[in-house]
């Protein structure tokens, strides 16, 4: 019994030693063992990263294999992935809603260390861009390809029709300030369109127009008087019928970037609408990826007639941000890639001529601004108003509780709007439901 | 005890071994991490021990409460449907003196939709009652039913009835068949004695078949109610984001702790949810039980 | 007429108007799969339109191409059907195991062990929900077929019904005979007991395999890799995905999620409706 106890326990101890030896001479060496049999495991939330995997394994002869599972269900399904490492990527991504929840956790690899020393490459991005890839310590944890600032996206043939021009300069004038665009509303209405999908939409107005984030250093709860604000703007827009009654992400949102949609509110208030009448949508408030990942493909008729502008106050939205998992065997293959998506300026060239995307790296940003152009946007550069709007982010307003937060708000101020609270028991409702989602929060109710 | 005995415990123990691990573990780790803050990350022995305070949050959260609401409205009009269909059709079935015919037919149609997929009824049910180009409101809008799309699921009690009346489809065939069994079951000697002491269809029903229906009516109920209270595939599914909506109306006791673990991760406080779940179930199912069996007394 | 069959055909109509309220939700899912998006988006109509193929087409292509379920929808047919097949089987055998053991053989313990199950059937699942899922993190088993799988050796409820089974309808004196005969005990569990418990099997299985088939949270919480979903979580992630944008599409995948169970109950119903009927009586 006691020699097989010996023998179990200098077996540890030789173990122990061979893992300490291997983890020392990695960190001496420096580098990065790139396996080329090893499969390379991507997991993200759209299938953005396809065409970029292609490259990927056509450049380096590296298999990869991409998971994807829908934004409704990423968090909740990677999450324990990654806690537990069985079955988890070597790469994955994280949509800003998800960077700060994860990025002080051990998920990612540090990537200010060596061998990676990504912290030299702050002078490419675009500054919020990497920033929010930094946790509490400073350090960098994740990268983007991306910057995403938002704008107005309109149809053109609409502003034409009603205003008798189309230009992005006279349509930003038009809606430059809220008292504005409810002018601009009423115009549109009069000639039979809405001049917004939903209520909803506006929301992102708010956040810009006073950026603060949700919660601040000492865990309180904000709600700013912007936002306060937004709920009487988002109730004018319903009681006036200003919208198309299009929920974000419904069938009938989507249906109405090709065409007019069936407007058939269900509210007794709206009583006298006729159940079979159609109206068509003048714009979008989307960011860049929302020109091209949402309204592009899902107006293809109309491509060339489009319009790009500012609404009443800049803002952003949404952005996917990449890492190497702490945990993967196979780290070599996954900084390439990274690196590849991030800070390769041949493939960075590449995917904007492939998508037209808005890129957070400064080389390449730098050669396309000034020739840039967007045949859907009738030609219109794209990149030069992107940019202009990204200098105007401030990553500081992102929290780790914004998707939750959001949610909640979004569902309290319907509320309001669909008149079913007062804007006070809108309010309280809302810091009832942040408290019981998130307990370490402070809300102005605790300090009553 | 005899040598041959031991097999006993060798043919019953893969089940035991298995049921300590993934059965009975389980539950008690539950209970361990109510006692605790634990938020889902590392391991729940690291969290912090807060002793009864999940569960005094428990005791006043109006959310819960909420939940508890919710879900007993759904459960209850459901089950008042469905035992109502369900015993209407039990008695015209096995009423001799009508001799129905169809039976079998029937039976399989009405049982059909209790072997549905319930994800896939859940979203068969989200684009039917969708109020702008759901089928429902698509077919009554034709047929002149109503002048204007009803908003099924974007009221709160319309969006409750909805899920009330889905649930109803779901089971009342399989009550029927266990109800109508049982009336098969009972010996027709009662009802000739019945028939002889001069009694109409009426009171046979309510003085000799409803009182020996009893014993079936309880397993009936409470098989229904500790399946009602766990009510969860629907509301989930049916609502946007999984969160319950519209203004919190399909907010299920089960809903309300699988969000809370994760969706907040709050994973201490959704493991007092869930021992408070099966509190509640416990002493329901005793009064149910008592309640009705009472009167024999 | 006199005035009882008056009665009689005013129930029948009352029976047929609820039956096809009954089917009207199949019905509605059916002819949608065939109409185009814009058809839906305009009303519903009882004319099957001549998009079946188009939304066929759409459904794999989104599914592969967009929601990460990559060979669509018969992937997670193959999926459903390994676990549910391999819960049955477990199921169905280490239960009439168990039952047996409990039947046969006097030991220690024995009442306790088996008012433990007893209890256990009563207890809702919910309330091991969190500890199973940490406890398979632990066990580093997430994302796999094993909690899904395994724990189906022990189902408390099938080993009841399987105990009332053997006592109702089991004599002892086959036992004996087989013991003199010099049988071992296994082989006599084998090739005498478990061939006599095919009824019981049988109709257990049924149940075991259509729940396995349905089950939604267990595998919503512990599988995460989109091509190891079951249908009926495949079919839950579609809702947030791109397939939903094209109605058409969408009632497809619901109607061919369905379809298996609709075509087994056909052949099924029968036995499956004397098998409800039976089992309630005897409770």
């Amino acid at each position: 019994m006691k020699k097989l106890l010996s023998a179990v326990l200098s077996m540890i101890l030789i173990t122990t030693l061979f893992v300490g030896c291997g983890s020392k001479t990695n960190k001496n060496a420096k580098e990065l063992e790139i396996n080329k049999d090893k499969v390379l495991r991507v997991w993200s939330f759209t299938d953005e990263l396809k065409k970029p995997l292609e490259y990927f394994e056509k450049k380096y002869g590296i298999k990869t294999e991409l998971t994807i599972i829908p934004t409704e269900n990423y968090a909740s399904k990677i999450q324990p992935v990654l806690e537990s490492g069985v079955g988890a990527p070597d790469v994955f991504t994280a949509e800003i809603a998800w960077v700060k929840q994860w990025i002080d956790l051990p998920y990612w690899e540090n990537l200010s260390e060596d061998p990676y020393n990504a912290d030299e490459w702050e002078k490419d991005y675009v500054p919020y861009v990497f920033n929010l890839g930094k946790d509490s310590n400073g350090n960098v944890k994740a990268l983007s390809w991306q910057a995403t600032p938002g704008g107005f996206i309109y149809k053109r043939w609409i502003a034409r029709k009603v205003w008798g021009n189309d230009d992005p300069a006279f349509v930003g004038e038009k809606l430059s300030s809220m008292e504005n665009f409810f002018k601009a509303a009423e115009e549109l209405k009069k000639a039979g369109y809405k001049i917004v999908p939903d209520e909803g939409a506006i929301r992102w107005f708010a956040k810009g127009s006073d950026p603060k984030p949700w919660v601040n250093e000492k865990n309180e709860l904000q709600l700013t008087q912007a936002q306060i604000d937004f709920m009487d703007y988002q109730k004018k827009l319903r009681e006036n019928e200003y919208t198309a009654m299009a929920p974000e992400w419904s069938p009938a949102w989507f249906a109405s970037m090709q065409g007019p949609v069936p407007f058939n509110a269900g509210w007794d208030k709206l009583d006298k609408v006729k159940s079979d009448k159609k109206v068509e949508v003048f714009g979008y408030v989307m960011p860049t990826w929302g020109l091209h990942y949402v309204i592009k493909p899902n107006a293809k008729d109309t491509a060339g007639d489009w319009g790009l502008t500012s609404g009443p106050s800049p803002y952003f939205w949404g952005g996917t941000w990449i890492g190497v998992y702490s945990g993967s065997d196979n780290k070599g293959a996954a900084w390439e890639f990274v690196k590849m998506m991030t800070h390769d300026e041949e493939f960075l060239n590449w995917w904007y001529q492939e998508t037209g995307d808005l890129l957070s790296y400064k080389p390449v940003t730098d050669k396309v601004k000034d020739t840039a152009s967007d045949k859907f946007l009738k030609g219109q550069n794209h990149y030069q108003f992107f940019l202009k709007e990204a200098e105007k982010i401030n990553p500081n307003i992102v929290t780790k509780y914004d998707q939750g937060i959001d949610n909640i708000w979004g569902n309290v101020v319907s509320e309001y709007v669909n008149g079913k609270k007062t804007k006070e028991q809108a309010i309280n409702e809302f810091y009832k439901q942040v408290k019981n989602a998130y307990p370490e929060i402070i809300t102005p109710l605790d300090k009553q | 005890m005899n040598s041959r005995n031991k097999y006993g415990y060798l043919f019953i123990s893969p089940f035991f071994i298995v049921f300590s691990i993934f059965g009975i573990y389980p539950i008690f780790l539950s209970l361990y991490m109510s006692f605790t803050d634990y938020k889902g990350i590392g391991s729940p022995f690291k969290a912090n021990w807060v002793g009864l305070q999940q569960y005094l949050r428990l005791a006043s959260d109006k959310y819960f409460l909420q939940a508890f609401v919710n879900t007993w409205k759904i459960w209850g009009v459901n089950i008042i449907l469905q035992l109502s269909l369900a015993l209407i059709l039990a008695i015209l079935f096995s009423d001799i003196r009508l001799k129905l015919k169809g039976l079998s037919l029937f039976r399989a149609i009405f049982y059909l939709p209790n072997l549905m997929t319930v994800s896939s009824v859940a979203l068969l049910f989200l684009y039917i009652l969708d109020w702008q180009h759901g089928a429902l409101n698509g077919l009554l809008l034709k047929y002149g039913f109503i002048s204007k799309p009803v908003n099924w699921l974007g009221e709160p009690i319309t969006a409750q009835l909805s899920v009330s009346l889905i649930q109803t489809w779901l089971w009342f065939g399989h009550t029927f068949i266990i109800i109508f069994a049982g009336i098969q079951g009972i010996s027709k000697d009662y009802f000739e004695a019945a028939m002889i002491d001069g009694a109409n269809r009426w009171q046979t029903f309510f003085k000799v078949t409803l009182p020996l229906l009893k014993p079936i009516m309880i397993y009936v109920v409470i098989t229904s109610l500790i399946g009602g209270l766990q009510l969860f595939e629907i509301p989930f599914l049916i609502s946007q984001n999984g969160l319950g909506g519209p203004e919190g109306s399909l907010v299920t006791m089960v809903l309300y702790l699988y969000n809370q673990a994760f969706k907040y991760h709050n994973f201490g406080y959704a493991s007092a949810v869930a021992y408070g779940l099966f509190l509640i179930i416990l002493i329901f199912s005793m009064i149910v039980f008592k309640g009705m069996f009472k009167e024999e007394v | 007429m006199d005035k009882r069959n008056i009665i009689k055909w005013l129930i029948y109509a009352a029976l047929t108007l609820l039956a096809a309220a009954c089917l009207l939700p199949f019905a509605m899912m059916i002819i949608n799969s065939t109409r185009s998006n814009t058809e839906i988006v305009r009303g519903f109509t009882l004319i099957p339109g001549k998009s079946l193929i188009e939304n066929y087409k759409n459904m794999m292509y989104h599914m592969d191409v967009s929601d990460g379920i990559f060979k669509g929808i018969w992937l997670g047919y193959k999926n459903s059907f390994i676990i549910a097949s391999s819960v049955t089987i477990l199921s169905a055998y280490f239960s009439a195991l168990t039952a047996y053991g409990f039947y046969a053989y006097e030991f220690k313990g024995k009442k306790l062990l088996f008012i433990i199950i007893l209890i256990m059937m009563m207890i809702p699942s919910q309330l091991s929900l969190l500890g199973f899922f940490e406890l398979n993190k632990a066990l580093k088993t997430l994302d796999s077929y094993i909690p899904l799988i395994v724990p189906s050796i022990a189902t408390p409820f099938t080993v009841f019904f399987m105990r009332q089974y053997l006592i109702s309808s089991m004599h002892p004196a086959v036992i004996e005979a087989a013991r003199i005969d010099g049988a071992g005990e296994l082989s006599i569990f084998h090739k005498i007991i478990l061939p006599m418990m095919l009824p019981a099997i049988a109709t257990m299985s049924i149940f075991t395999f259509i729940g396995a088939w349905n089950s939604y949270i267990v595998p919503l919480v512990v599988i995460f890799s989109p091509e190891k979903y079951p249908l009926p979580v495949l079919m839950g992630y579609l809702k947030g995905g791109k397939v939903a944008e094209n109605l058409g599409s969408m009632y497809l995948a619901i109607s061919m999620s369905v379809a298996p169970i609709i075509i087994a109950f056909m052949f099924l119903s029968k036995y499956i409706i004397s098998s409800i009927s039976a089992g309630s009586v005897k409770e």
